[in-house]
């Protein structure tokens, strides 16, 4: 089997990858906090060649690429007024914490609002955190001064759907609070669309390779057999 | 493969919904007492693929729906009616619904009916009813700021402003009419507000938040349908390997 064939269909879906993280991308272009995803390619490991009469070394050879890690881009979303109260919105590093029936999560989507027991809730109903972890009182004029709200930084954070993000707390973070806004996604529509075109000439570009090294397999298999 | 197709083709569907929503709002700019709605965009399950390193992760698009109605008050107009009624304030009006089913609203563009009970301009009465004389004119009807209805200087009813805890959770039941479901909490009286006799509450509907936000949903819109079309693209090459 050549091994042009599997450099090229490994960089195909590598690309594949980053198409379809783009896709996800262009589809949260409202979700209020979302932080685009992407996918860093490395090159596999080079294989060494040997002369196979005399065991000498020739050189290595590269073997093509692969996925080797996911990146969230925590960029600053840009600042949309609502004039809503009870919206809130961090600028600077952290995430705001609810408490979900699977733990604490985090969050940069401050779209708020109270519940039935007057507590600050998210959208799905879990409640927002104060900085001691503990759930937020709405005020009788029905709002919440923006220092109630706890704003923590998080290691590795990482989405997990329902604008939350995954990961460990690690004391207070340095991000303020801004009242009667949401932090928009923090997408870029124009750069996603060009990373988009790159990654289909990207993988057309592979697709010819494959086309070309099935070319001269097949030219050899039937020139080898006509000599034969 | 190509799962990015179906993420777009979420991400079309959630800018549909605020689409829709935002065609509502700008439609009822006009409709005294109507509370625009506010839309939730969230984003969805991550998915890793076998081939990919756990760190790399695929969203599967995202989904948008009405998360509550917006609380700030609307523009307080002069009408002079004496049966125009706004509140100033937090808060609802209790009325019936054909069905018999108590709601909530905060159109108080209201009118008498032959029976002489206050209703509001599609027929539903308050609760509790308030009946005023055979033969009072509107002009002789007095709502004080705490709702008190008088006529002639006689005292013949309370109109009640009530609020729930969780009015988010109010559930609309068009012509801006609510009802309270257990999520929202049970109607109680409203506190800090005040009726406001012959002003009505126009929409709080800001049309050029309104606007901008359709032309954003348009362009994620666009872009969503330009994703897919790529992710085609891609299917197709795949396609005619050989």
């Amino acid at each position: 089997m050549d091994l042009g064939l599997n450099i090229a269909s490994a960089g195909m879906l590598a690309e594949q990858v980053q198409e379809d993280q783009l896709s996800n991308d262009l589809a949260n272009a409202s979700t209020p906090g979302y932080k685009p995803e992407s996918s860093v390619q490395q090159s596999f490991g080079q294989l060494l060649l040997y002369n196979t009469s005399n065991g000498q070394a020739v050189g290595s050879i590269a073997t093509g690429v692969e996925v080797s890690k996911g990146v969230t881009d925590l960029v600053q979303g840009p600042l949309q007024p609502t004039g809503q109260p009870l919206d809130f919105a961090i600028t600077g590093s952290g995430f705001f914490a609810v408490q979900t029936p699977n733990g604490v999560q985090y969050t940069r989507d401050g779209r708020f609002s109270r519940n039935t027991q007057g507590l600050l809730v998210n959208q799905f109903g879990d409640t927002v955190l104060s900085p001691n972890g503990n759930p937020i009182r709405v005020g009788a004029s029905g709002t919440v001064p923006p220092s109630a709200l706890g704003v923590f930084n998080v290691r590795n954070p990482s989405q997990l759907g329902n604008n939350n993000f995954s990961g460990t707390a690690a004391g207070l973070a340095a991000g303020t609070v801004q009242q009667g806004q949401l932090e928009g996604s923090g997408i870029n529509a124009i750069q996603a669309m060009v990373k988009m075109e790159a990654a289909l000439n990207a993988y057309t570009a592979g697709q010819r390779t494959i086309g070309t090294i099935s070319q001269t397999m097949q030219e050899s298999a039937s020139t080898v057999a006509r000599i034969l | 493969m190509l799962e990015g197709l179906y993420s777009a083709a979420a991400g079309m569907e959630a800018q549909q919904t605020q689409l829709d929503a935002i065609s509502n709002d700008v439609a009822n700019a006009d409709t005294p007492g109507y509370q625009a709605e506010k839309i939730g965009f969230q984003d969805l399950l991550y998915t890793t693929d076998n081939a990919l390193p756990s760190s790399a992760i695929v969203g599967a698009g995202a989904a948008a729906s009405t998360v509550g109605f917006s609380q700030a008050q609307g523009t307080l107009q002069q009408t002079g009616n004496p049966l125009d009624l706004a509140i100033a304030g937090n808060g609802y009006f209790q009325v019936r619904m054909p069905g018999g089913t108590t709601a909530l609203t905060r159109n108080g563009s209201f009118q008498l009916n032959a029976q002489g009970q206050i209703t509001t301009s599609t027929g539903m009465e308050m609760v509790p009813p308030i009946t005023v004389p055979k033969g009072t004119r509107p002009d002789q009807i007095s709502v004080g700021p705490d709702g008190t209805v008088s006529v002639a200087n006689r005292r013949i009813g309370r109109l009640r402003v009530v609020e729930v805890p969780a009015p988010d959770k109010l559930l609309p039941q068009g012509k801006s009419v609510f009802v309270a479901t257990a999520a929202s909490g049970a109607p109680r009286p409203v506190r800090g507000a005040s009726v406001q006799q012959g002003f009505l509450e126009q929409s709080n509907v800001d049309l050029n938040v309104a606007l901008t936000t359709m032309v954003s949903a348009q362009q994620g819109y666009s872009m969503d349908s330009r994703a897919i079309s790529f992710e085609s693209q891609l299917g197709q090459i795949a396609a005619t390997l050989k």
